[in-house]
């Protein structure tokens, strides 16, 4: 009867012991995952001057081209927000490629996760569809693939050609900075932001220019210029999600300009 | 040849009952078909309400299976021993409630066949990966602390002696077991909640006692819905047989986990205007006064909390046996009010991200391939409550398992019925 009551003790202590461990193993290795903001070279953002900005939708049209998506998602929605005088204010709204982003803090099996340049990942083959961040996400930024896309794209080739694989049935997709265009533009040497082989098709084909795009961590670059000259905002900045897409509010001199 | 299946097939209550609940899933069965074949587009799942039906399904059958954990963690670990048989039931219940839970989910997520990712891709910041985990392991807790039940299978006692014996033998780990099962099951049932807690993105969610609620919500279903199972189980079949006085004093005890349960839940309640966080007390709104005002106040509060608390601690109405089976019902459907409510508020209020624009509100109906699938999960789990009240034994509150001393004991003989 005693040898049995000790047994149980020792088992007790043991498993209390062994949850202890694992419970600060695994506190001392999160703080490290979060402190361990993810800093590369380059650091991606994107600026967009709404005084500029018309609603004219070709950036959604490029962008469904050249990632080839199926017409019923959008990943770059173009959103009419009210009116400054007598011009229509509007905004365009990609993937923000939060700081931190819900998406990839809540993702069971790592599929949405940093690159060190600061763009959000989608691993469309890890992904198990369970759309938890879908849920998480506080832009509407993704989109699920309910059905397969099949057929033909209706923006190609008027917009532009196809530069991704087609996503599968069964998982959620959004935008990603055209990373393809990034990285095959730094691959020959070209500047995202400056060249536009180098750069998302979106920024490219805004005929207001009221899309920038280029790396926080030159100064020199457009976008820092632009961020550090004029006043900006993020989209729900205060739920501390650090959003990589700037905004230039709409001033009625400029628009009218 | 006709003739002599008819004369041999008497139509009882048990045959209509299994024959009703085959057609239910035969019914889910196509639909399970029709969803892996053609997608989650034939749902009215939407971009803006991805989790529904399916999910409170699931949500749901792990709060109810919670008797399983909190009822032998009394047994094993807090030594009332006596509520041993009672444990035994809820152990089934459990195991049934996290197979529903599994067939819920392998059916809702986009990409089934990558249902194992999860196991070998870790993202420890994920309350859902931590929750896969738990549930998990605590099925194979469940599947071990399940196996003296199944060794009551008389044609495995007859067929296999050996095997059944062995299966009998891991009764003597129980405890260990309740230890594990206590763990785990804390862990995933009030992550369950933080699932939902962490979510910044929507303030009526976004509060740390998401957690607590869940986890007491559980625990008070789980062991009402064992207790009302035994009861039914023993009215309807003499396969079932009671010691009505354990489950009395079991209910009440669960009137007065209600008065704690109800304290939370009208703290919450009430603390939810304290500050407004836009989308907050949209959400309060939405629950109390808008689509789900009669979930809420009568499914939830009225029915699934005070009536219930009053008709357990209430000494005469305790003891009728009708008002007690129907105030352990109330409590179970009231955790399940919760859970839907919980998950669909949190989705159809808008919050807008674009500067200005207000809060807006979509609306979710459940397809009919959506209700098909989900009533033959439901299905499945009265299926195998049946089967198991009537070959395994799994209410008789006379058979007392072999003591649970020692580690090593002598093989038990097969008990013969």
């Amino acid at each position: 009867m005693s040898e049995r009551n000790i047994n149980r003790r020792e088992f007790l202590k043991l498993t209390a012991v062994g949850v202890a461990v694992a419970a600060g193993t695994r506190a001392v290795t999160s703080t490290r995952a979060s402190s361990d903001a993810p800093k590369g070279k380059h650091q991606w953002a994107m600026v967009i001057d709404q005084s500029r900005c018309e609603g004219c939708n070709y950036c959604t049209l490029t962008c469904q081209a050249h990632n080839d998506i199926n017409p019923d998602i959008q990943w770059n929605k173009v959103i009419e927000d009210g009116t400054v005088g007598e011009m229509h204010v509007f905004v365009p709204r990609p993937c923000m490629h939060c700081e931190k982003a819900p998406c990839v803090e809540v993702c069971p099996v790592k599929a949405s996760y940093y690159r060190d340049d600061g763009i959000v990942m989608m691993d469309y083959d890890r992904c198990i569809g369970c759309r938890y961040c879908e849920v998480a996400c506080p832009y509407e930024a993704r989109s699920f693939n309910w059905e397969k896309f099949t057929g033909e794209n209706p923006a190609v080739p008027e917009w532009g050609t196809p530069e991704v694989e087609r996503r599968p049935r069964g998982v959620p997709e959004k935008c990603s900075f055209c990373y393809q265009t990034i990285d095959r533009g730094l691959a020959l040497g070209l500047t995202p932001g400056v060249d536009p082989d180098a750069t998302p098709a979106c920024v490219n084909v805004c005929p207001t220019g009221a899309r920038m795009f280029g790396d926080l961590n030159d100064p020199e670059s457009m976008v820092s210029k632009m961020l550090h000259e004029n006043p900006s905002y993020r989209l729900r900045e205060n739920l501390g999600t650090g959003p990589r897409v700037y905004y230039l509010p709409a001033v009625p001199e400029k628009k009218e300009a | 040849m006709a003739k002599k299946l008819r004369s041999k097939l008497v139509i009882t209550p048990w045959i209509v009952w299994l024959a009703l609940l085959s057609i239910i899933l035969l019914g889910g069965l196509i639909a399970g078909i029709l969803v892996f074949w053609q997608g989650l587009g034939i749902t009215n799942l939407t971009d803006l309400v991805p989790w529904g039906l399916w999910i409170t399904i699931d949500l749901s059958s792990i709060a109810l299976g919670a008797g399983a954990f909190s009822l032998c963690a009394g047994v094993y670990l807090f030594g009332l021993k006596r509520y041993q048989p009672v444990a035994r039931t809820a152990t089934f219940v459990g195991l049934i409630g996290y197979t529903m839970a599994t067939l819920s989910l392998i059916l809702d997520i986009g990409k089934p066949e990558r249902f194992w990712h999860s196991l070998v891709y870790w993202n420890t910041h994920s309350l859902l990966w931590e929750v896969t985990m738990c549930v998990v392991l605590y099925l194979t807790v469940l599947v071990f602390e399940s196996m003296p039940i199944f060794a009551n299978f008389e044609w495995l006692r007859k067929r296999f002696p050996k095997i059944a014996m062995l299966m009998e033998r891991a009764h003597n780990y129980a405890p260990f077991l309740a230890i594990v099962g206590l763990g785990l099951s804390s862990l995933h049932q009030s992550s369950l909640g933080a699932t939902y807690g962490v979510i910044k993105a929507r303030p009526f969610w976004f509060k740390p006692e998401m957690s607590v609620l869940f986890m007491l919500s559980a625990i008070v279903g789980g062991i009402s819905l064992t207790l009302f199972a035994s009861m039914l189980a023993s009215r309807l079949t003499n396969k079932a047989r009671v010691n009505d006085a354990l489950i009395e004093r079991a209910a009440q005890f669960v009137g007065y986990l209600l008065i704690g349960y109800f304290y939370f839940r009208a703290w919450d309640a009430l603390s939810t205007t304290y500050t407004y966080d836009p989308g907050r007390s949209e959400g309060l709104n939405f629950i109390t006064k808008g689509p789900f005002a009669f979930n809420f106040w009568i499914g939830e509060m009225l029915l699934g909390t005070l009536v219930p608390m009053i008709l357990l601690l209430y000494k005469p109405t305790r003891l009728n046996h009708f008002w007690r089976m129907a105030a352990l019902l109330f409590v179970a459907a009231g955790v399940v009010a919760f859970r839907w409510d919980t998950n669909i508020t949190g989705l159809l209020v808008l919050m807008p991200y674009v500067p200005g624009q207000a809060i807006a509100y979509t609306s979710y109906r459940p397809s009919l391939i959506e209700v098909m699938a989900g009533a033959a999960i439901i299905a499945y789990g009265l299926t195998a409550f049946s089967l198991g009240v009537k070959y395994l034994r799994v209410v008789d509150h006379s058979l007392v398992e072999g003591e649970h001393a020692k580690v090593k004991v002598e093989a038990i003989e097969p008990v013969t019925v």
